[in-house]
C-alpha cells in the first residue's frame, strides 16, 4: 500500500523543520506506526545526527553527456543549438561539455546527426538507509560538495524511502520555496508548516503558503519560539484558512536540548505531551481529507 | 555571510553589522536569499526601482495539431508528459525542465516555448544605503541565475558610486544557490551556532567555500546556548585552521528591538543601545583589516 507522505517544510531556515520531523518520526512510530522519516535537506541534512543509524549508502548520478571518439561535420553547431541551458559550446571544431550546466535532458545526444555523442554517469550525491529502531526507518540524502544538483538527490531519496514499506513517511524539507522545495512537496498528501511569530518567519509563510496552494495540498502550521516574537502569525493563517495545530513555546532548554543532538520527546519534561497533541491534530487534519492513518 | 544551516543568525547579523559599517564607510548590501528575501524587511527598506527576471521558456501544447502519438512521453527524462483521456499531451510544469527534448521529438511540431517571468529584481533604499534583492515566484526553479542577477546589479550600482564594499547576505545550503553567493567574493564569514548541526553544516560550506578558493572566517552566534556545543564549534575552528573572530550571546533583546525596526515602530538607531551591538563592534575590527586586504 502506498504510505501517507506528510513533508515538513519552512520557507525560512532554521525554524524548527528538523526538530518537529526527528521528534514526530520517532513519537508516531512508538505509536505502532511504521514510519520512515527522510531527510530531504540535501545540502545541510541533519537528521542523522539525533540518531545512532549506519546507512547502507547508494550513490547518485546523472548521466552528462561526452564527446566520442571520431570527427563531427564540417561545420556542424546542432549540439551546441539544441541545448537550452548553454552547457554546450563549440571548441577547436568539436563541442565541449560543461557538466554544471548540463541538465542531463538527453537531446543533444538525440540529435547529434555523426552519433558523437554518448553519456557518463556522474555522481552527485548519494542517499543511505538505516533502521533507528523497530518500526522507524531513516533515510538520508546528501548533495556531493560543490554539486548543484540537490532536486535530483531529492528525487533519488523519495524514491527510496518510498519503497521501505513504511504506512508514513515524512519528508524533512530544505528551507526555500524553488526547484528543492518543489522537488520535496509535489505530490505528497499533506504539507506541516513550520514558523516563528517574528517578520521574517510571516514573510516567508507567505511565500510557503503560495506555494503550497500552487502545488495543490491541504496544509497547517505548527507555530514555534512562541515568545520571541509578537507578529500575527495566527491572524494570517486564518485569514488564509490554514489552521495552526501546534504551538512551542521559546526555551532556553528546548535549545540546549536540540543543540545536542537530544529529542525532546526523550529529553525535555513536555517533549511527549507536545508531539502526542500534535501527532493527534495531525491525525484529525489527514481524516478530513480522507486519508486514513493506521491506528 | 553564509551558512549552511538556516537559522543561524546570518540576516540578523548582517543587519548589525552594516550599520556599524555604514557609519564609517559606504556599503552596498546584496540579499542573494531570493527564496526568502529578509534583510529588506529588517532594514525596512523602500524599493526604488524593480526589473522583471525572465524564467526558463515554459513548454505548451498545441491540442490543435497534437495528434497523441506518445513520442514525446518516450523522450522526456522528467517524467512531465502523459496523456490525456481526450489523447492529447500534457505537460506537468513542476517536473518540466524546459530542455525541449519534447519539441524536437514531436513529428507536428505541437510543441512551442514560451517566454514567462520567474521573478523580479528589487533595489531598495535602507538606512545603510542601496539593498538589492531578489523575488522568485514561489516554485520557480534558477534561484541561481537570479542569485547572480541580484550580484551584478548590486556591483553595478557600487562601481556607480565609488563603492568598494559589497556585503552579501546568503541563503542557506551549500547547493546551487549558495554556490552562486560565494564564487568569486573575497572572502567568507561563516555563521554557525553551537548545535550539532551548525557543526556538520559549517564543515560542509568550509569544504565548498575551499573547493571555490575563498576564504572563510567564522562567527559563532548564540554562543551560550550549549557550553558543549559551543566548544564543538572552537574545537572544528582549530582542526579546520579558521579563525573564530567572534562569539555572539543569545540576546533576548535582539529579536524584539529587530521586530520593532522592521515593524517601523523604532528607529534603526534603536539597535545601537543593545548589549550585543558591542560583541559585533569587536567583530567588524577583526573583520576591517581582512576586508581591506
Amino acid at each position: 500500500m502506498k504510505p501517507i507522505t506528510i513533508a515538513i517544510a519552512s520557507g525560512k531556515g532554521g525554524t524548527g523543520k528538523t526538530l518537529v520531523a526527528t521528534n514526530l518520526a520517532v513519537f508516531v512510530a512508538r505509536t505502532g506506526v511504521r514510519m520512515t522519516l527522510a531527510d530531504c535537506d540535501v545540502e545541510a541534512p541533519n537528521d542523522h545526527l539525533f540518531f545512532d543509524v549506519h546507512p547502507d549508502v547508494s550513490v547518485v548520478e546523472v548521466p552528462i553527456p561526452e564527446v566520442l571518439a571520431g570527427t563531427c561535420p564540417e561545420g556542424c553547431t546542432v549540439c551546441r543549438d539544441t541545448c537550452r541551458f548553454g552547457a554546450i559550446r563549440m571548441l577547436g571544431g568539436g563541442p565541449v561539455v560543461f557538466p554544471d550546466l548540463c541538465h542531463s535532458c538527453g537531446a543533444c545526444v538525440d540529435v547529434c546527426p555523426a552519433g558523437m555523442l554518448g553519456e557518463r554517469q556522474v555522481r552527485v550525491g548519494q542517499t543511505g538507509a538505516g533502521v533507528v529502531q523497530d518500526g522507524l526507518g531513516l533515510v538520508m540524502g546528501q548533495l556531493d560538495v560543490g554539486q548543484m544538483k540537490a532536486p535530483t538527490v531529492i528525487g533519488a531519496t523519495r524514491e527510496r524511502a518510498g519503497t521501505e514499506g513504511a504506512d508514513v513517511v515524512i519528508l524533512d524539507a530544505p528551507p526555500g520555496v524553488a526547484c528543492s522545495a518543489v522537488a520535496t512537496l509535489h505530490g505528497v498528501d499533506f504539507l506541516v508548516l513550520v514558523t516563528e511569530p517574528t517578520s521574517f518567519g510571516l514573510h516567508d509563510l507567505v511565500l510557503m503558503v503560495e506555494l503550497g496552494r500552487e502545488l495543490k495540498l491541504p496544509m497547517a502550521v505548527v507555530l514555534n519560539r512562541v515568545g520571541t516574537g509578537v507578529v500575527d502569525v495566527a491572524g494570517y493563517c486564518q485569514s488564509e484558512g490554514v489552521p495552526i495545530i501546534a504551538r512551542f513555546p521559546f526555551d532556553r532548554e528546548v535549545a540546549a536540548c536540540y543543540a545536542d543532538g537530544g529529542l525532546l520527546v526523550d529529553g525535555h519534561r513536555l517533549g511527549h505531551q507536545w508531539f502526542s497533541d500534535l501527532w493527534e491534530s495531525l491525525r484529525e487534519q489527514l481524516a478530513s481529507i480522507g486519508s486514513g492513518v493506521p491506528a | 555571510m553564509a551558512s549552511g544551516k538556516g537559522g543561524t543568525g546570518k540576516t540578523t547579523l548582517s543587519a548589525v553589522l552594516v550599520r556599524l559599517v555604514a557609519r564609517r564607510r559606504r556599503v552596498v548590501i546584496a540579499d542573494c536569499d531570493v527564496e526568502a528575501s529578509n534583510l529588506p524587511v529588517a532594514l525596512r527598506a523602500n524599493v526604488v526601482t524593480r526589473s522583471s527576471f525572465a524564467g526558463n521558456p515554459r513548454a505548451v501544447v498545441d491540442e490543435d495539431f497534437c495528434e497523441g502519438c506518445g513520442d514525446c512521453l518516450d523522450r522526456c527524462r522528467f517524467g512531465a508528459l502523459s496523456l490525456s483521456d481526450k489523447g492529447f499531451a500534457v505537460i506537468d510544469p513542476w517536473m518540466c525542465e524546459s530542455c525541449g527534448a519534447c519539441a524536437q521529438a514531436c513529428r507536428v511540431d505541437a510543441i512551442s516555448f514560451v517566454p514567462h517571468r520567474a521573478g523580479e529584481i528589487l533595489v531598495g533604499k535602507g538606512p545603510t544605503g542601496p539593498i538589492v534583492f531578489g523575488r522568485l515566484r514561489p516554485g520557480e526553479d534558477l534561484s541561481g541565475k537570479l542569485v547572480t542577477s541580484v550580484r551584478e546589479r548590486a556591483e553595478g550600482i557600487a562601481n556607480e558610486r565609488g563603492t568598494d564594499l559589497i556585503v552579501i547576505d546568503g541563503p542557506p545550503g551549500i547547493g546551487c544557490p549558495a554556490i552562486a553567493s560565494i564564487t568569486g567574493a573575497n572572502g567568507v564569514l561563516a555563521v554557525t551556532e553551537p548545535t550539532l548541526s551548525g557543526e556538520h553544516d559549517l564543515r560542509r560550506l568550509v569544504g565548498l567555500a575551499h573547493q571555490l578558493q575563498v576564504p572563510v572566517k567564522v562567527v559563532l552566534n548564540k554562543a551560550d546556548l550549549s557550553a558543549t556545543g559551543a566548544g564543538r564549534i572552537r574545537a572544528a575552528c582549530q582542526e579546520l585552521e579558521l579563525e573564530l573572530v567572534g562569539e555572539v550571546a543569545f540576546d533576548a533583546d535582539l529579536p524584539p528591538a529587530l521586530e520593532a525596526v522592521a515593524q517601523g515602530e523604532a528607529p534603526p538607531s534603536s539597535l545601537d543601545a543593545l548589549t550585543v551591538v558591542r560583541s559585533f563592534q569587536k567583530i567588524w575590527s577583526r573583520l576591517e583589516p581582512w576586508v581591506d586586504g
